[in-house]
């Protein structure tokens, strides 16, 4: 590539950029973060452009929308800011559908949310929504993921198996490589066991990352994926829990009818939590006697990381991986505060010289990985907004400016990839970060507005609101994902 | 910056001092208030006995008070009132011109003839103003009075009328009365209470009446206060977390009457179609239990249930209604009704995803914030209901009367009907379900102070009902003399 000038790469390969950008990049991190931010924007500009053509054409809500709004084509970053989706889309179908198991209705709700035509899909006698999934994942490119809300639905986020495996291979590449340092055989193909302090498996949002990675790391093969629980956690026993917390939002738990056989897989549940010490205890041998001195690849929230620390700690055990294991945490702190050294105790105990963190939320799909500074640097093919939090107005792109964190992701082919987050971030625009990267950065604090409201608020109204008003959904308190 | 101060009303005294910074809502503003750790021992009554005064005045007395405190309560002179008019617009959600209403409507409700009114009907003018004698079968007589008591009240803050009532409720029983001024509405108990102590200086009704601030669940002030032997009754207005936390100190000798937070339904039968005219007065009648005070209380209509039928035809009305209700919604008067000034983000995001969501739901306005008309397009309200606040109102078209039970569950306060025959015919099934109120579409928010209040009787809760019983031995048979059965 030497020699050739910004405006020739820029002309030949935009397509590249947007369509295979681990190529577009040599599979090396150090380029993806060095690229020039001038020449970036540019392809950036381009590439949205393209896909928001692209997808205008193949997804409905997206043609709706913009066709309601007078907008044919993007041009510059700003333009794309009022056809951001919030989670709510991915939410919007009536959960009455599920109860009645009408998964018809549902792919053809989905089927306006997704690039891909699912007008064929057969649905015959579906017995929930993991079964539908199962049938999507059979009869579409799609591989659904699901997560959890709080008004009696989950997100359906049609994701595809394309860009399941690119994710993994960014994975790896982000994980082993360090910057500034073009990448070794043994960074681009790493053979490790994979520690997954988890449900072993499940549709539901990180859950079905635990088969993505057992794809992308072991290959397949199941005796390197160490997983804490070795079942899995259906979709359906989510959404139970989810319209459980609803009805008792809205004071209905009485006349809430439930599903006898997701009753009974209730009750499943509940006797596998009671068994997980025993599943711990089990994990714990695992990880502290056959996979010592190994390189593994492990990732989990700080909480379950630290916890897993501090008893490990309490035993006796410290420097249980090799010291170039990849460790990968984030998550937030979820309100619960860590002792100020945590880092410190999983570090000592894992025995690595580096943890990573990422910042990212399920309607994107890249994870943006943590510098030495602490700062989420964000990955070439997305475009971060800072936005009012209140009027969802594009803050500038100069200086410091701190609101709700939003993205257009060009990466992402199966659905629409311009969402709004529930966070608020702050990027220093004009930031040269001292770690070398010249990408643009989300600065270390992030916190979820849904976290910060009602922290100093003791205003009281007559009025009822969502909030869950009695303990209903106990069972699913040891599924915090 | 400190926007605005709460003192603390002690019994007459109005005291400044000490003061400590709490957040409001509003940015960078903060407000301040006497640190009530340092007080909170001369909030309650040393001793019990010292409510005897407020047994040597006599009703009429007691109405005569409260009429001079009507009377000084004019918005236009009342510098206490325009000072918690000042502090309403950092503290509350509303805006100036409803919060200036807001304290407009407080005095009539002071008048003679309406305290009046309250007083004999939730109580009893009798039983409130001595001992009412009644014999028994057993042939005893029965005297039965009802007393006051030391009550604690935790209003809501959604309006000012819920402190006006709470002090208004209190001087009637002849109570004690601790109130923690919320803090949406941080001003209004304290600017009666001071308008009171300007028109009855050093009266036993003014030196019954304390009002001041803490925060919320402040543990040094509540496990001080929250004794039986310093209040025997806590009266808990909405506020979930509010009303749970209360919970924990609930005792015996200390009692909790709790006014839960509630939601409202609304119904409205075909008849409602039967022609322009008659859908135009519907839709004008919920647009009001919509839109008053910006459906921030409890009793506002959220999800509307409409027996239009679910066929297109029936489609098609409840969207037309939807229409309607929208224009009328969007054209209340500012006193009633205003687009949001903090509309629910979270709320607005669904409501645009509806939007997206064709299939299902059809989305009238809402684009500029302004408050939104979802009609589902099937049988079932949005998922999101529960959020519903700040103009947004789901139509629901339903095929016959047995889907309307829907509306109504543990949680339901108001059912606004349309029409009449339609409120018969539901007023002995609805009940069971939850509701607690029946009314005319279009007075939901209209409510009536001289009428049980969320399906239980609060004044007369507030009152001890003490019986003095007075047994012959030559009449009723005692105990002593009774013989093996």
């Amino acid at each position: 590539m030497t020699g050739m000038t910004v405006t020739e790469k820029t002309a030949r390969s935009v397509t590249d950029f947007m369509d295979d950008p681990i190529s577009f990049f040599g599979q090396s991190y150090t380029q993806m973060h060095s690229i020039d931010r001038g020449e970036l924007e540019a392809l950036q500009r381009q590439a949205m452009g393209i896909r928001f053509q692209q997808h205008r054409a193949s997804i409905e809500m997206l043609r709706k929308l913009a066709d309601r709004l007078g907008i044919t084509a993007l041009n510059d970053f700003n333009d794309v800011v009022p056809l951001f989706f919030s989670h709510t889309a991915f939410k919007s179908y009536p959960a009455a559908l599920v109860d009645k198991k009408r998964f018809d209705l549902m792919t053809k709700w989905l089927d306006k949310l997704t690039s891909y035509d699912l007008s064929d899909v057969d649905t015959a006698g579906c017995t929930g929504i993991d079964d539908w999934i199962d049938r999507l994942d059979e009869q579409t490119p799609l591989e659904v993921i699901t997560s959890s809300g709080t008004t009696g639905t989950i997100s359906i986020l049609p994701k595809d198996k394309h860009g399941a495996r690119d994710g993994m291979t960014l994975w790896k590449i982000c994980l082993f490589q360090t910057f500034g340092q073009e990448p070794t055989e043994r960074e681009l193909n790493p053979s490790v066991d994979v520690v997954w302090p988890n449900f072993a498996n499940g549709k539901l949002g990180h859950l079905r990352i635990a088969n993505m990675i057992k794809g992308g790391f072991t290959g397949g093969d199941e005796s390197k994926f160490h997983a804490l629980y070795p079942f899995a956690v259906d979709t359906d026993l989510m959404f139970l829990a989810s319209k459980m917390r609803a009805a008792a939002s809205r004071g209905e738990l009485d006349r809430l009818q439930i599903d006898p056989a997701l009753a009974a897989r209730k009750d499943e549940f509940i006797a596998m939590q009671a068994r997980q010490p025993q599943d711990m205890d089990a994990f714990f041998s695992r990880i502290t006697e056959q996979l010592r001195g190994k390189r593994v690849f492990m990732l989990g929230t700080y909480h379950l990381m630290y916890d897993i620390a501090k008893a490990g700690l309490e035993r006796g055990v410290r420097n249980v991986f090799a010291p170039d294991s990849a460790i990968l945490t984030g998550g937030g702190m979820k309100g619960v505060a860590l002792p100020d050294d945590f880092m410190d105790v999983i570090k000592t105990f894992l025995g690595v010289d580096r943890i990573q963190v990422g910042y990212g939320f399920s309607e994107s799909s890249t994870f943006h990985w943590g510098c030495s500074e602490g700062r989420y640097h964000v990955a070439p093919w997305v475009i971060p907004f800072v936005l009012d939090p209140e009027t969802s107005e594009p803050l500038p792109r100069t200086g410091v400016q701190t609101g709700r964190a939003a993205v257009y992701d060009i990466l992402l082919r199966a659905h629409w990839g311009g969402v709004i987050s529930g966070d608020e971030v702050t990027i220093n625009w004009d930031l040269k970060c001292p770690c070398g990267q010249a990408s643009v950065a989300f600065e270390p604090e992030i916190m979820r507005y849904s976290e910060k409201q009602g922290v100093e608020d003791d205003r009281i109204t007559c009025a009822a609101t969502h909030e869950v008003h009695n303990e209903a959904v106990n069972f699913m308190k040891g599924l915090d994902l | 910056m400190i926007a605005y101060t709460v003192p603390l009303f002690l019994r007459g005294e109005v005291i400044t001092e000490d003061m400590v910074p709490f957040d409001t809502r509003v940015g960078a503003a903060q407000f301040q208030a006497p640190d009530m750790s340092k007080y909170v021992e001369r909030l309650p009554l040393k001793s019990p006995a010292e409510m005897s005064d407020l047994y040597e005045l006599s009703f009429d007395e007691i109405l005569d008070v409260l009429e001079a405190l009507g009377d000084a309560l004019d918005f236009d002179t009342n510098t206490h009132l325009q000072e918690a008019y000042e502090a309403s617009l950092v503290a509350n959600v509303l805006p100036p011109e409803m919060m200036q209403n807001s304290y407009r409507v407080l005095q009539p409700l002071f008048s003679r003839d309406n305290v009046t009114e309250i007083a004999d009907s939730q109580v009893g003018l009798d039983y409130l103003n001595g001992w009412v004698p009644h014999t028994l079968h057993d042939g005893r007589e029965l005297r039965v009075r009802a007393f006051g008591s030391r009550v604690l009240h935790i209003p809501a803050g959604n309006g000012g009328l819920v402190s006006a009532v709470t002090i208004l409720r209190s001087v009637i029983t002849r109570s004690d009365v601790i109130i923690k001024a919320p803090s949406n509405d941080p001003l209004t108990a304290v600017a009666i209470a001071r308008t009171l102590a300007d028109v009855a200086p050093n009266h036993p009704i003014t030196r019954h009446l304390a009002v001041g601030y803490w925060k919320g669940g402040d543990l040094a002030v509540e496990e001080a206060l929250y004794q039986p032997q310093h209040i025997e009754k806590i009266v808990a207005w909405g506020g979930l977390a509010s009303v749970k936390h209360v919970t924990r100190y609930i005792q015996p000798g200390l009692e909790l009457i709790a006014l839960d937070p509630k939601r409202s339904a609304t119904i409205i039968g075909h008849e409602a179609f039967d022609d322009d005219d008659t859908m135009r007065e519907v839709a004008r009648r919920a647009a009001t239990d919509i839109g008053v005070a910006n459906q921030e209380g409890c009793a506002n209509a959220r999800v509307i249930y409409v027996l239009s039928g679910t066929d297109a035809d029936g489609l098609a009305k409840a969207n037309r209604l939807g229409e309607l209700i929208y224009r009328e919604l969007v054209s209340l008067p500012a006193i009633i009704s205003t687009p949001p000034r903090y509309p629910n983000r979270e709320l607005l995001d669904h409501v645009e995803a509806s939007r997206m969501t064709e299939d299902f739901y059809h989305v009238i306005g809402g684009e500029q914030r302004e408050g939104a008309i979802v009609v589902s397009q099937f049988d079932e309200p949005v998922d999101y209901s529960p959020m519903l606040s700040g103009r947004v109102a789901n139509i629901v078209p339903v095929d016959s009367i047995d889907k309307v039970t829907a509306a109504v569950n543990a949680y339901t306060q108001t059912i606004g009907i349309y029409p009449e025959s339609l409120k018969r015919q539901l007023r002995d099934t609805l009940p069971l379900f939850g509701a607690q109120r029946l009314t005319s579409l279009g007075y939901a928010c209209n409510v009536a102070i001289a009428a049980p209040q969320d399906a239980i009787e609060p004044i007369r809760r507030m009152c001890k009902w003490v019986v003095d019983e007075e047994c012959e031995a030559g009449v009723v048979i005692p105990l002593w003399k009774l013989t093996p059965a």
